[in-house]
Parts: C-alpha cells; sequence; structure tokens
C-alpha cells in the first residue's frame, strides 16, 4: 500500500505529514513525499529547500515508515501530485489544506482543490 | 563657505511635501528593483526617463537619487538572502552575509547592511558636498585640450579597468561612439549615418538606447537562459542587532567608507576593488578570525559600506565634470541632457539650485532608506516570489512605453528592438554594457572637445596637448596602460582565493 | 471516487524519478556558489565560431561608418580644421582594427564570458525559440500600436510576453495587461501630458 503526500513548506504541509505517517503506520503503508514546483518565480517558499528538506527528511527517517521524498519541477503542482500518485498507485493522497479568503479562491486555483476533484483515488485533506 | 548656505538651500527645496514623496517614491522603487533580479538601478532610471516631459528637474533627480541609493540596498539585501549577487558590487556582501544568515543570523546581517550602508553613504554624501565644487570651480577654468583629455581618460579607464576582456570593452566603447555619431553634425549641419531617415537627423534618443540595452537586452537574454529551481532563500524577521554586533562592526563600516570614496570618486575605481579591499582588511584586523568564511558581520558591514562610500565617490566626477562612471550616473546624466541642461564643469554654477537641492536629497534618500527599509525586509523578500513571466512582461512593457513615449512614434519601438537584440548579443558575446552607453553619452562631447582644440590650434595636432592639465592626463593614461598589465595579473588570482 | 481503474496495473517503480529529483535539488545551491570560480577559470571549450557573427556586424558597421563619412564635405576648413570626417573616420578605423583583433582572438580559442545574473542560469542551452517568439511579440506591437492604440497593442503585448515566457493563466494575463495600458495611457495622458495613440479606441478613452 502506497501513500502519497502533497507537501509544502510551512503548516499545512507538516500537518499533511503528520496524518500520514499516522495513516502509514496504522496501515503499513509506504510514504511518497511530493514536494513539487512550479519554478516559475526567483523563489517559492513553500519548495523545500536547505535545512527545511534536511528536517523533514530526519523526521521520517525517525518514524521508521517507509518513505521516499521527491521534488519534481512542472507547470502544475497539482499536475505533479496526481503524477506521482498514479505512477507509484497510491491508495490514498494526503494535503494539507490553507486558509484562503473568498477573493485569494477567485483569483488563484487551489493545488488541494484540483487534487481532490481530479484524483484517482480517496484524497484526505488536512487542515493545519 | 558659501557651500554651506547652497546646501540649506537646497534641503529647503528637498523637504518640500511634494519632493519628499518623490524621495519615498524612489526610495521603495529603487530598494524594489534592486532585490528583483533581472532588473538594477539603471534600468529602472532609464525606464522612468519619460517623467522627465512633465516633473520638474529637482523632483525627477531627487527621485533617481532615490533610486540609486536603494537600488544598492536591494542588492545587498538578496545578496545576504539569497546568495546570488546580482552586481560585482555584492560578491564580496554574499560571502558572509550569506553564512550568516544560514547560521539563523539574517536579522544581523541585513542591520549592519543596512546601517553600514547609511553610514557610508551620509559620509560619501558629506565628501561630496565639500568636494565636487572644489573640483567644480577648477573645472571650469580648464580648456578644450584639458577637458578633451579628461573625457579621454575616463572612457578609457571605464572601458579597460571594469570588465574582465579589454578587447570586448573596447569594442562595446566604439560601437557606442559610432551610435553617438548618429544625427546633424553641430558645426557643417550636415547628417550623418541618418540613411536618408529623417527621424534620425536629431539622433538617436539615448532613452532608447539606454533602456534597449538595459532592459530589453536584459529581459531578452534572461528569456534565453531561464533558471528554472527555485532559489534557497532563507527566512527574515525584522533586522536588528545586538550590543556586540554594534562594537564589531562601527570600524569596519568606517574603513569601508575610507576604502569606497576615494574608489569611486576616480574614474573607473568601481566598487568591486574597495568592497575586496574591505573584506581582506577585515579578515585581518578581525578578532573573530575563527568566524571568517562562518558568518563573520564584520565580513558585511565593510563591504556593505566600501560599496556604498563608491557609490557617493561617483557622483563627484558626474557631478563636477559631467563624467559618468557607473551605469546609473549614465543614465542620469542622459536624463539631465533630457532637461536641456549640459552636464559638465558648468553644472556648479548655472544649476547650482538643482545640485544643491540633489545633494540634500541624497542625505534624505539615505536616511529614508534606513527608516523605511529596516521594517520593510520581509515585504522586500515577498517580492522574490513574483512569477517571471509577469516580471520580464513587465520589464518589456514599460520599456516599449518609455520608448513610445519620446516621440509618439513607431519608429522608436523599432529602434527599441534593434538596440535591444544588440544588448542581447552584447551579452551572449560577454561585451560591458557600461563602454557602450558612456561612449554614446560622451561621444558627441568627445568630439566637439577635440575640434575646439585643433580650431584653437588653427589644426595643428599639438593643440590637444597644450594645457599642462591634458599633458599630465594623457601621461596619466600612459602609465595606467602599463600599470594595469601588471595590475591585471597581480589582481586576479587573489581575488580568485578569497571567492572559492 | 473510491473505484480507481488503474487499481489493478499499479507496480512500484523504484525511486528513480526521486533520486534524480533530489540530485538536481542539491546540485542547484552548490551551482549557485561555485558560480564565481567558475566564471573567473573559463572551461576548456571549443573555439566559439559563433563570434564570427559579431566580427562580421562590426567590420560592416566600420565600412558603413567610413562610406557615410567620405561623402560628407568640410565648408568650414578654415573654421573647423577637423571637419565632420575626422571623428566618424577614427571611430570606423578602430572598429575595423577591433573587428580584426576580435577574429585573431576568436581564432586562438577566446571564448566570450557570457554574462551572469540572478535569473541566469548558464549551464543550460540557450533557449532562443523563446527569444524569437519574444521579438515577434515585440513586432506586433510595432506594427499594431499606431492602428490598434496603445491601450489594445500594450496590453496583447504584456500578456503575449507573459505567455511566451510560461504563464499559462492567458485570462489574467490579459487582465493585468489591460490594466496596465490603460492605467498608463491615463497616466501619461492627464500625469505627463504625452497622448500616447489611441488607435481605433480615439473618442472613447
Amino acid at each position: 500500500m502506497t501513500i502519497v503526500v502533497g507537501y509544502v513548506t510551512g503548516a499545512p504541509g507538516e500537518a499533511a505529514v503528520e496524518q500520514a505517517l499516522v495513516e502509514a503506520r496504522r496501515t503499513g503503508a509506504r510514504l511518497v513525499v511530493v514536494n513539487g514546483t512550479r519554478g516559475d518565480a526567483y523563489v517559492d517558499t513553500r519548495f523545500s529547500q536547505g535545512a527545511d528538506v534536511d528536517r523533514l527528511r530526519s523526521h521520517l527517517e525517525a518514524s521508521g515508515v517507509q518513505h521516499e521524498v521527491r521534488q519534481p519541477l512542472g507547470p502544475d503542482v497539482a499536475d505533479l501530485i496526481l503524477d506521482a500518485a498514479e505512477e507509484v498507485g497510491a491508495d490514498l493522497i494526503v494535503v494539507g489544506l490553507r486558509r484562503r479568503t473568498p477573493v485569494g479562491k477567485l483569483i488563484l486555483g487551489s493545488t488541494a482543490q484540483r487534487v481532490l476533484l481530479d484524483a484517482a483515488c480517496p484524497v484526505l485533506a488536512v487542515k493545519p | 563657505m558659501g557651500n554651506i548656505g547652497h546646501l540649506a538651500d537646497g534641503f529647503a527645496s528637498a523637504l518640500t511635501p511634494m519632493n519628499l514623496m518623490f524621495a519615498c517614491l524612489g526610495v521603495l522603487l529603487g530598494t524594489a528593483v534592486g532585490v528583483l533580479p533581472g532588473i538594477g538601478p539603471a534600468m529602472t532610471v532609464a525606464l522612468l526617463l519619460p517623467v522627465t516631459y512633465n516633473v520638474d528637474a529637482a523632483s525627477a533627480f531627487i527621485m533617481f537619487a532615490g533610486i540609486y541609493y536603494g537600488g544598492m540596498y536591494g542588492g545587498s539585501t538578496t545578496s545576504i538572502l539569497l546568495n546570488t549577487p546580482g552586481e560585482s558590487s555584492s560578491v564580496v556582501t554574499a560571502i558572509e552575509g550569506n553564512k550568516m544568515a544560514k547560521a539563523g543570523r539574517a536579522a544581523q546581517a541585513l542591520a549592519t547592511a543596512a546601517i553600514g550602508s547609511f553610514i557610508a553613504g551620509a559620509i560619501g554624501t558629506a565628501l561630496l558636498a565639500l568636494f565636487a565644487p572644489t573640483i567644480a570651480t577648477q573645472a571650469v577654468k580648464l580648456g578644450d585640450p584639458s577637458y578633451l583629455a579628461i573625457m579621454v581618460l575616463a572612457l578609457v579607464a571605464v572601458t579597460a579597468v571594469l570588465g574582465s576582456s579589454k578587447l570586448r570593452g573596447f569594442i562595446s566603447l566604439f560601437l557606442g561612439l559610432a551610435i553617438g555619431l548618429v544625427g546633424i553634425d553641430s558645426v557643417t549641419g550636415q547628417s550623418r549615418l541618418t540613411f536618408g531617415i529623417p527621424l534620425l537627423s536629431d539622433g538617436i534618443d539615448i532613452v532608447v538606447v539606454a533602456v534597449a540595452i538595459f532592459a530589453i537586452g536584459e529581459a531578452l537574454w534572461v528569456a534565453a537562459h531561464l533558471r528554472r529551481r527555485p532559489q534557497e532563500i532563507v527566512p527574515v524577521g525584522r533586522p536588528w542587532m545586538g550590543r556586540e554586533d554594534w562594537r564589531r562592526s562601527w570600524k569596519p563600516w568606517l574603513r569601508g567608507t575610507a576604502y569606497g570614496f576615494p574608489f569611486g570618486a576616480v574614474p573607473a575605481g568601481g566598487a568591486e576593488l574597495p568592497t575586496f579591499l574591505s573584506y581582506v582588511t577585515e579578515r585581518r584586523l578581525t578578532k573573530h578570525p575563527e568566524e571568517f568564511g562562518k558568518g563573520a558581520i564584520e565580513g558585511v558591514a565593510g563591504p556593505e559600506a566600501a560599496n556604498n562610500a563608491s557609490a557617493a565617490g561617483t557622483l563627484v566626477p558626474m557631478l563636477s565634470l559631467g563624467l559618468p562612471t557607473n551605469a546609473t550616473a549614465a543614465v542620469m546624466l542622459a536624463a539631465m541632457v533630457g532637461y536641456g541642461i549640459d552636464p559638465g564643469p558648468t553644472l556648479f554654477t548655472s544649476q547650482s539650485d538643482l545640485i544643491w537641492t540633489l545633494i540634500a536629497s541624497l542625505f534624505i534618500g539615505n536616511l529614508l532608506l534606513l527608516v523605511l527599509n529596516l521594517p520593510l525586509a520581509p515585504v522586500w523578500a515577498r517580492l522574490l516570489r513574483t512569477p517571471r513571466p509577469y516580471l520580464y512582461a513587465g520589464i518589456l512593457f514599460f520599456a516599449s512605453l518609455g520608448a513610445l513615449a519620446v516621440n509618439l512614434q513607431w519608429f522608436d519601438l523599432a529602434l527599441l528592438l534593434v538596440f535591444g537584440l544588440l544588448g542581447l548579443m552584447m551579452r551572449r558575446f560577454g561585451l560591458p554594457v557600461l563602454p557602450l552607453i558612456i561612449g554614446v553619452i560622451l561621444g558627441p562631447r568627445v568630439e566637439s572637445a577635440m575640434r575646439k582644440s585643433l580650431q584653437l590650434s588653427s589644426g595643428d595636432w599639438s593643440g590637444l596637448v597644450s594645457e599642462p592639465v591634458a599633458k599630465i592626463v594623457y601621461a596619466l593614461i600612459v602609465l595606467g596602460a602599463v600599470g594595469l598589465l601588471v595590475v591585471g595579473r597581480l589582481r586576479r588570482p587573489t581575488t580568485q582565493e578569497v571567492t572559492s | 471516487m473510491s473505484a480507481d481503474p488503474n487499481e489493478d496495473t499499479n507496480e512500484v517503480r523504484p525511486g528513480v524519478r526521486a533520486r534524480g529529483a533530489t540530485e538536481g535539488m542539491s546540485a542547484d545551491p552548490r551551482e549557485v556558489t561555485s558560480g564565481a570560480t567558475a566564471a573567473a577559470s573559463p572551461p576548456a571549450r571549443e573555439r566559439d565560431l559563433s563570434q564570427l557573427l559579431l566580427i562580421g556586424i562590426l567590420a560592416v558597421l566600420g565600412v558603413v561608418v567610413a562610406v557615410d563619412a567620405s561623402r560628407l564635405r568640410n565648408d568650414f576648413a578654415k573654421l573647423d580644421p577637423v571637419g565632420p570626417k575626422a571623428f566618424p573616420y577614427a571611430v570606423a578605423a578602430a572598429l575595423l582594427v577591433l573587428a580584426a583583433l576580435l577574429a585573431v582572438s576568436v581564432l586562438r580559442g577566446s571564448v566570450p564570458e557570457a554574462e551572469e545574473g540572478e535569473d541566469i542560469d548558464l549551464t543550460q542551452r540557450a533557449d532562443w525559440t523563446t527569444v524569437a517568439k519574444l521579438v515577434g511579440v515585440f513586432v506586433f506591437l510595432i506594427a499594431t500600436v499606431n492602428v490598434l492604440g496603445w491601450a489594445i497593442s500594450g496590453a496583447l503585448f504584456f500578456a503575449g510576453c507573459s505567455l511566451t515566457l510560461g504563464s499559462r493563466t492567458w485570462l489574467r494575463d490579459l487582465a493585468i495587461g489591460t490594466a496596465l495600458s490603460v492605467a498608463t495611457f491615463y497616466a501619461f495622458y492627464s500625469g505627463l501630458g504625452v497622448p500616447l495613440p489611441a488607435g481605433i479606441l480615439d473618442g472613447i478613452l
């Protein structure tokens, strides 16, 4: 069994990883952590680098769950998660939800929303 | 000491609400573009040249001065938080600054850079106010032969000293001189290089050349080599410093200022060498040698101060002689030409009010930078998340707008594209941009000074060295050329050693 | 949603992509820090013969400047002994000499040090298609600005540039472009007293 986690630096991502670890321990599943970026800006704070990615790895290591961290680059972060899920044959996708204002929802397409709508397997959405 | 009085008058006119607003605008804009990748203060001033059509000269220059100092501040912010120095002058800051940031001392690194820049800027501007008028009063006495010699010195120095390949530097310079030839010859009224196009008879507008080379050339070059991976940024809160940081910073600030100002004031001294010298000095004098290479605050404080002091120093030849020695100063000079002001040794006498207002606004802008930017550092870091398509589309948009506004002719847009492609080619073939811009600006003045000098001697070439100052300057050029070959051999390995 | 048609055909592939991705990850920051040193010692590369283009441009420009100068007259030789020819001739000569010097140094293996920048990744191949498309968008602006006016042409120009540069939200791009072009039109008209071309919207704006 495989669980795909959509990870972003920050609280929603942490919450998603925590919840995925709970699920993984319960079911003995393998974790595939996907931290994608569009790479279209000079800086993407939701893309994990340096100390942050080290912390994520050591946290996963300490949990004892079988895992893998992917950091793909593509035009749509939701697609990156969905592609990874399809590739590993995920049984569950875990995503974190950000707080969004109504205007924010209007202007920016939400990654979590696209994953919820287009995923071929159950999706677990977690709030931090 | 009439200068104190002049300066007081300058403050009086710089402190009107309108001008203060322009100063704030300039400082904020300058910092923003300094932070943003791919766009710098020279490009920004170039993009803003259309404002010169309807804003009075003092207000426009107050804004440009803010952009000039602000750009430097923004550049140091990114080199500390991202370790990607945009300009060669902040390479040294990045060495220790980024290490400090990664060690969790980003706030202190930014604070020492900001306060150091403020102190260096304040001292530098004071020295500028002291020296520039004195030099100008001497300079107005110079005849055409001497003035020609000084311009030649500036051209040769900027071309040969800055940049890595002298051959490519001179290619850029002569491309600029050729562009400067276009238009009607002022003495005989014949058109040169206009190819029968009436729109070219006034010459190619410097706004179009500057915007094309800086903005279009850069945007196209970036489009060809777009970085795809995001950079690693160190998160930052509000910059602050503890007592220990202050104790370790103040001497490097002063020493850095002492290095930076003289280097900035001589043509082509640049900011690269003084920041480097400051770094080496601080590493030698520090009581914490073990911290160097791991994030020593002295290694940020000194070079940052040197960088800003050199920026102030650059304005000395610019305001006293009309000689721009860096890109932003060159574009500011172009703006003066746009106002119909003749940039040259007579600036201080003919445009006394404007110049003193500008100097006063440098003090004000410097203070505003410190007051506004310390709390705004996190906002500037957010700016880096602007998606690249919008950033570069915006640059291209405003560049076209600026060129179109010159004559409201599509022809200027076509020129913009042609010179933009030239700018792209220059970046591809490693031709430095600065000699070209300075060549375009100084070329016509060099020619006119040469013709006037030989007019005095009725065509005898010895007329070029008829004045003692001219003789001395030409001797300096020859000495410099010889010295450069020697220094060039010595300098490279040491720079390499530090940056690696 | 729970009925996954692909469920049976799943195969767990080893993390090839993952490893590739993490390598790319860790290589990038280093590449940034080593950028300065890499530039200081140019890599031993083949001769860069594309520089012949630059040499050609310099030579042609030198000839053009010289030919243009040769047809000038000096009517005021007494007053102006140098005349309008001397300076262009000097520039032309210098351009030709520099072209020759560059040719020699290129043939000897001189490689240009392409300009670095914060947003420039010189490790990749240059993407000239994007540049060509941008030039195309620019030509569109030049061709239409008088007919369509700045408000329309400028908006399309912005949207065209951002789409070329990799944006995928064309509606938003168009909205931002329109906002910018209309705002600048009015700012230049009332703020700076510069009437940008109104084109077909003349009378409406």
